[in-house]
């Protein structure tokens, strides 16, 4: 390959030519001394760029930037709507599951209790605290009021009771 | 000690406005540089800098933890950028098709590296030329400008830039092989040395 089918190739990188235009490339710089310099030129205009950028931006006055940024995100977006990571993600499940998570621990006594309030209405002597509503004879909805509001427990009564 | 990047990233999904806050002030003037870069113009560049920032927010859910998030700042900004000039200057469009040959004549083989020295930082000349580097992008077309500040404050691969841009890969090494010509014509004629004809058009 000559100089003019080399220098398209100058300034790649590892792994961006396909093998034959890098043994081209590779064979023309072991002979060409030119070309070698023309690379040499390359590596100090990617560095004079990424400098020359930098001392722009640096002559701006950044102080009022990330204030400008943080008022055009919506407040709402701080208060658990901002998409979480995978520590976030778990806080966030927990902190939407709590209502579950909190049946799920209270379920055993909670069913218990729905089994002593359905047997104590049926006979007649059950305590009259909570709002028990039999909606049918097979089934009772018991309505408890906790401090992650109403959980409504629909148990269904086994034969004989 | 500042956190990293990815910690604050984790704060800033779970609602943390002044972890946010540290990445922005964090990211700002490269984010700034990028978008200049592409752009040209300092406003612009600066609106284009704060949609980043606001965009990054919208999708920190989508950022994956293994990435870096400069570069994925960086290339939230380079596809805002890359749009805004696209609306900016539809009349100017008909750069993406015409790709001239050079419009300078080639600097010397080698000159550019020899004047700027083998210590990148401390060469008088490299300061004097990065203090003169925008006003050499803006001698370039937007086609080329994008692809050269893409693939050197970007970091992006031939494949990169041709998705991003949605040009073949060959075009991609053709707009490159002009803009870092012309930009070499172009800084060596700044730095007085053997440039003949930088600052011609053909």
């Amino acid at each position: 390959v000559r100089c003019a089918g080399a220098t398209p190739l100058l300034g790649s990188r590892p792994g961006e030519l396909d093998p034959t235009e890098e043994a081209a490339l590779s064979a023309h710089l072991s002979t060409c001394e030119s070309c070698r310099a023309r690379q040499a030129d390359l590596a100090a205009l990617s560095q004079v760029v990424e400098d020359g950028l930098l001392v722009e931006a640096s002559r701006r006055d950044f102080s009022g930037f990330a204030d400008g940024v943080m008022a055009r995100i919506p407040t709402s977006a701080w208060h658990g709507d901002a998409a979480p990571g995978p520590l976030g993600r778990l806080r966030d499940f927990v902190r939407r599951h709590r209502i579950l998570a909190t049946a799920s621990a209270l379920a055993p006594a909670l069913a218990a209790l729905a089994l002593y309030l359905y047997i104590g209405r049926t006979t007649g002597t059950g305590p009259s605290g909570f709002g028990v509503e039999v909606t049918s004879e097979d089934l009772a909805a018991v309505v408890l009021e906790t401090s992650d509001g109403p959980v409504i427990l629909v148990g269904e009564a086994s034969d004989g009771t | 000690m500042a956190l990293p990047d990815l910690e604050l990233v984790d704060r800033a999904r779970g609602g943390d406005p002044e972890a946010f806050r540290e990445l922005v002030v964090r990211h700002q003037r490269r984010v700034y540089a990028v978008a200049l870069g592409i752009v040209k113009d300092r406003d612009l560049a600066w609106d284009v800098s704060q949609d980043a920032f606001v965009r990054v927010h919208q999708h920190l859910s989508e950022f994956r933890d293994e990435a870096s998030f400069a570069t994925w700042i960086h290339r939230i900004t380079a596809r805002i950028a890359i749009d805004v000039l696209r609306k900016e200057r539809p009349s100017r469009r008909s750069d993406v098709a015409d790709v001239p040959e050079p419009v300078l004549q080639e600097a010397a083989p080698g000159v550019l590296a020899t004047a700027l020295g083998t210590n990148p930082q401390e060469t008088v000349l490299r300061r004097e030329l990065a203090g003169r580097l925008s006003e050499a992008l803006g001698q370039l077309p937007d086609v080329h400008r994008t692809v050269l500040v893409l693939r050197e404050m970007d970091g992006l691969s031939y494949e990169e830039l041709a998705e991003r841009l949605g040009i073949p890969r060959g075009t991609v090494m053709s707009r490159l092989f002009h803009a870092r010509k012309k930009m070499q014509a172009l800084l060596a004629g700044y730095a007085g040395i053997d440039a003949p004809g930088a600052g011609d058009r053909s």
